[in-house]
Order: structure tokens, then C-alpha cells, then sequence
């Protein structure tokens, strides 16, 4: 992956936008031009430039509609690093001196899981469009009321997922719901790597502030900064919510002082009995990450950018011939090795599913999408609902390991959404 | 150094031994398409292969035929020494 981003009509004409792809996937309307906003420039304010927020500033740097006006940090770092980027920026210590700045259309808040909420709430009270990223909120409730904030005030939110803007996933769900993989059984996905996690503190004083993914105040780990991606492919494939989740976890490598765990494994259940899989080990790197979709037909794995057909033709007549003439020679010679004889069945090695190798992920264009919902006013479809139950999910499976029971979705949390109805919270869409 | 003269009645029989290596080898592959019940496309699509074991078996029939003129040379030899 790079981080040039995608151009957006290049991506419009490789995902072949049709309108049953749009029925489907109507967040992207967002790019069908329906306002010409070309003079148009949308002020931004960053909240938080740390690694994430700087990646989110390159991409923004590359696009003419967004003017990144303002940054704010408590960390000098940061900002020094952020200016670079954006050298005409106004620097802020105290974010709600940036959200009284009115020249501000919209905030990115790309600050630890924490501080998400009070900042989200004070941003759409201060009139602002917001980006948060993922997870949204650092406990359900917290969720929640962003949600209802959000509907109460009605401005432009986005969610930090990228995959909704990710051609991959993009044409990976299309195929899935058309039924070229047949019926989907489970969903595995998982996210390993091997590493600590951690980042370069200079003062042991600074260590809570800089890693805050390690404890347990600011973060919940791998459920909430890894989990919230992977949930949302599960659901979105499957179309539903599932309705129980039960869950483990433990600190069995990185035993360096951290709270959270380094090693989760978690099973989603929906109420027909299909199964959706979280797990993350970051002690082992070898199988990566990924989100396997497992049809009766065939198997995708998106973050490769491939699918698998469960039947593969065989191989030619003539080589299945050669290879049997060479079996019943070498059968009876105790001795024989591997021999010139091909393999008589093809090795399957797949398909891409864009046709091509992955370049990009979402994020450029998830960040282009915001951008353009800030000038039009337009909020698309069903990016908050996605990004809600994202966090819900991961912080649902993150309390099932801490209580070690099988957790039911709560009712206090179900939108209008999908197959959920919304039992108490009557302002949902 | 001395001239070897390939004949043209030797050209004809080589051509000959390879035309009928490679109807044996597209035989074989008709018979392993309806053994195996494959496509019958793979006539063609596999003519790559069909080549390869043309070769080889013309190959291994060249050494059959160099085996036995080394033996009928060896023989002759013999009969005039004696």
C-alpha cells in the first residue's frame, strides 16, 4: 500500500459503478457530482496530528477542496511534524479553542479512544462536521449518545472506516451478494503482527500519553483499535447483526507493563447460526491479517485482493496420463523422490478481485468523500450506522472476554438498522 | 575433416518417425481426454505438451535405433574379423 491516493473517477470506472452498486453500497453517492463543487474549498481542523492524523493530513494535503486550516496538540512533536504538512496551519493547545474558531467547517478527531466523545459532542455543539476515528466511542453508551448527537444535530459524520471506500471490499460485497461465492457459512478474520505495539517515548512521563493503545484508561486494545475494521466486513457481507458474542483474552507475550491484551480471540454468533470470528496475536506475524469470507462456492480474502472458487478444473487429461504412468512406476521403486511429473490437480491461485494487485486502501477516498459531504451537506447513507455498530461490536466483544460470558446483543443499543430494531432508542434512522 | 551426407531418403524416414511420435502422442491425449472425461478443447490447448512428449518420444526411439545399429554394427564387425 502507498499513500497516493486514489483518483476518485478512477475509481468510479474501475468499480464500473452501476446502479445496483450504488443501491448497495450508497454511501458513494457522495461522488456522483449531483453539485458542481470544483471552486468550492472546505477548512479543516485537526485534532490530534499523530501518526494516524498525519497519514490523514498527507492524503488531505493532495486534495484541492480541503484547506487543512487548523492542528491541535498537546504534544510539540506532533505539531512540529504536522506543520510540515500543513506549514499555514493555526496551532491550537486546547482543542475547544479550535472548535470556537467559525472560519472551521469541520474537525478530524484522531485523538486516543478516550477523548473521542467529549471532543465529538463539543464539535457538533460547536456547529462542526466531523471525522472521528474508529472506534467511536470508548464504551457503548458513549456510542450511543454520539449517534443520537449526531441526529439531533444533523451535521456530516464520518467514521474512520475505510474499507466502506476500499474498491476491494467494495467489489468483494457485491460478489458476495450477488452469490458468486454461494452461501456464506462464516467469516474469519484476524489480525496478527509481531511486534510490541509500542512507540518511542522520550520521558518515561510521556509513556501513558504516547502509548496509550496499552492501557486500559485510554484504550481497549486490539478490540477497539483492530477489531472495529474486521466487524464491519463481517456484517456487511452477512447483511445482519449477530446476536451473541462470547470471547478471550490474555497478556501471554508482551508482558512489559501494559494493561490491554496481546493476544484476543472472539466469536461473533447470528441468529442463523453463522459465525463470524475475530482473533489477533501480536507475537506472530505469519499469517497477517485478513478477513476470510467463506462461501460454500468459494473463499475471498479481500485484504490480499483475491477469491478462491471451491472447484478448480482439473488438469489436462494428458498430464492426469503422465502423472498416473508415473505413480505406478514410482510406486514400486521404495526410493523415488519427487519427480518431473506435473500434479494432477491445478493449484488454485485464485483471482483479483479488482483484476489487478491492491495499490490502495480506502482512505484517501473515504477522506475525499467526507471532504465533499462537508461542502454539498449532504450526509451518505448509512457510513455512521456502519461505523456505530463497528464500535459496538468490538466493544460488546471486548466486555464478553472481560466478563468471560457469552454476551447477547443489548437491545439499548440496536438501531434501525439491517435486522436490528430499535427498541428504545426512538430517533434512529 | 569429413563431409556427413544426409540423404534425402534419410531426411523423408526421419520426418516420417516424427510425424507418427506425435500422432501416437495426440492418440494418447484423445484417449486420456475421454479416460479422464476432460474438454475436448485440450486437443489443441495442450499441443505445448503433445510437443514436448513428441520430442521425448522420438528421442527415446532414436536411442532404441542407435542401440540397435551399435549392436548390428558390432555383430558385422565381428563376422568380418572372423
Amino acid at each position: 500500500m502507498n499513500n497516493k491516493p486514489i483518483d476518485r473517477r478512477d475509481f468510479l470506472k474501475e468499480l464500473g459503478m452501476a446502479s445496483a452498486l450504488f443501491a448497495a453500497t450508497p454511501w458513494l453517492s457522495v461522488f456522483s457530482e449531483s453539485k458542481q463543487t470544483n471552486n468550492e474549498k472546505c477548512r479543516l481542523g485537526i485534532i490530534g496530528p499523530g501518526s494516524r492524523g498525519r497519514l490523514h493530513m498527507s492524503f488531505l494535503a493532495q486534495n484541492p477542496k480541503a484547506e487543512m486550516a487548523a492542528i491541535c496538540d498537546i504534544y510539540q512533536p506532533s505539531i512540529d511534524e504536522a506543520l510540515k504538512i500543513a506549514p499555514k496551519a493555526k496551532v491550537y493547545r486546547d482543542y475547544r479553542q479550535l472548535l470556537d474558531d467559525k472560519s472551521i467547517d469541520a474537525v478530524l478527531i484522531v485523538t486516543p479512544l478516550n477523548t473521542h466523545y467529549q471532543i465529538f459532542i463539543d464539535a457538533c455543539e460547536a456547529g462542526k462536521q466531523v471525522f472521528c476515528e474508529k472506534t467511536i466511542g470508548f464504551t457503548m453508551d458513549e456510542c450511543l449518545a454520539m449517534y443520537n448527537k449526531h441526529k439531533e444535530v444533523n451535521n456530516i459524520f464520518f467514521t474512520g472506516q475505510q474499507r466502506l471506500f476500499d474498491p476491494r471490499y467494495i467489489k468483494t460485497m457485491e460478489m458476495v451478494h450477488q452469490g458468486v461465492f454461494g452461501e456464506i457459512a462464516a467469516i474469519q478474520t484476524f489480525w496478527n503482527r509481531n511486534n510490541d505495539w509500542r512507540r518511542p517515548v522520550p520521558s518515561p512521563e510521556l509513556e501513558r500519553h504516547i502509548n496509550w493503545r496499552l492501557y486500559k484508561e485510554y484504550s481497549k486494545g486490539l478490540m477497539t483499535e483492530l477489531a472495529c475494521h474486521q466487524l464491519q466486513i463481517g456484517t456487511w457481507a452477512l447483511n445482519k447483526m449477530p446476536e451473541t458474542v462470547m470471547g478471550t483474552g490474555a497478556i501471554t507475550f508482551w508482558k512489559d507493563g501494559r494493561e490491554v491484551y496481546d493476544n484476543v480471540h472472539t466469536i461473533y454468533t447470528f441468529d442463523d447460526g453463522k459465525q463470524m470470528t475475530f482473533s489477533s496475536v501480536i507475537s506472530n506475524k505469519f499469517y497477517g491479517l485478513e478477513e476470510q469470507i467463506l462461501g460454500n462456492k468459494g473463499t475471498v480474502e479481500p485484504e490480499k485482493g483475491k477469491y478462491y472458487f471451491e472447484n478448480v478444473d482439473p488438469a489436462p487429461g494428458f498430464l492426469q496420463l503422465i502423472n498416473e504412468w508415473e505413480n505406478s512406476l514410482f510406486e514400486k521403486i521404495p526410493f523415488a523422490g519427487t519427480s518431473w511429473a506435473p500434479e494432477t490437480a491445478n493449484v488454485n491461485n485464485g483471482e483479483y478481485i479488482t483484476g489487478e494487485r491492491p495499490k490502495v486502501d480506502g482512505t484517501s477516498l473515504l477522506l475525499d468523500a467526507f471532504v465533499e459531504a462537508v461542502i454539498t451537506h449532504k450526509q451518505p447513507a448509512r457510513v455512521v450506522e456502519e461505523g456505530y455498530y463497528a464500535a459496538i461490536l468490538s466493544l460488546l466483544g471486548h466486555e464478553a472476554i472481560e466478563r468471560g460470558e457469552i454476551l447477547t446483543f443489548p437491545d439499548k443499543y440496536k438501531l434501525n438498522y439491517m435486522n436490528h430494531k430499535a427498541i428504545t432508542n426512538t430517533e434512529n434512522v | 575433416m569429413k563431409d556427413i551426407i544426409i540423404t534425402g531418403k534419410r531426411i523423408k524416414i526421419e520426418l516420417f518417425t516424427l510425424l507418427a511420435c506425435f500422432i501416437i502422442a495426440e492418440a494418447l491425449n484423445v484417449y486420456s481426454i475421454i479416460k479422464y472425461g476432460t474438454k475436448f478443447s485440450e486437443i489443441f490447448t495442450t499441443l505445448g505438451y503433445i510437443a514436448i512428449f513428441t520430442v521425448a518420444l522420438y528421442v527415446a526411439w532414436t536411442i532404441i535405433r542407435l542401440c540397435f545399429y551399435g549392436i548390428q554394427y558390432l555383430i558385422k564387425n565381428r563376422k568380418k574379423n572372423n
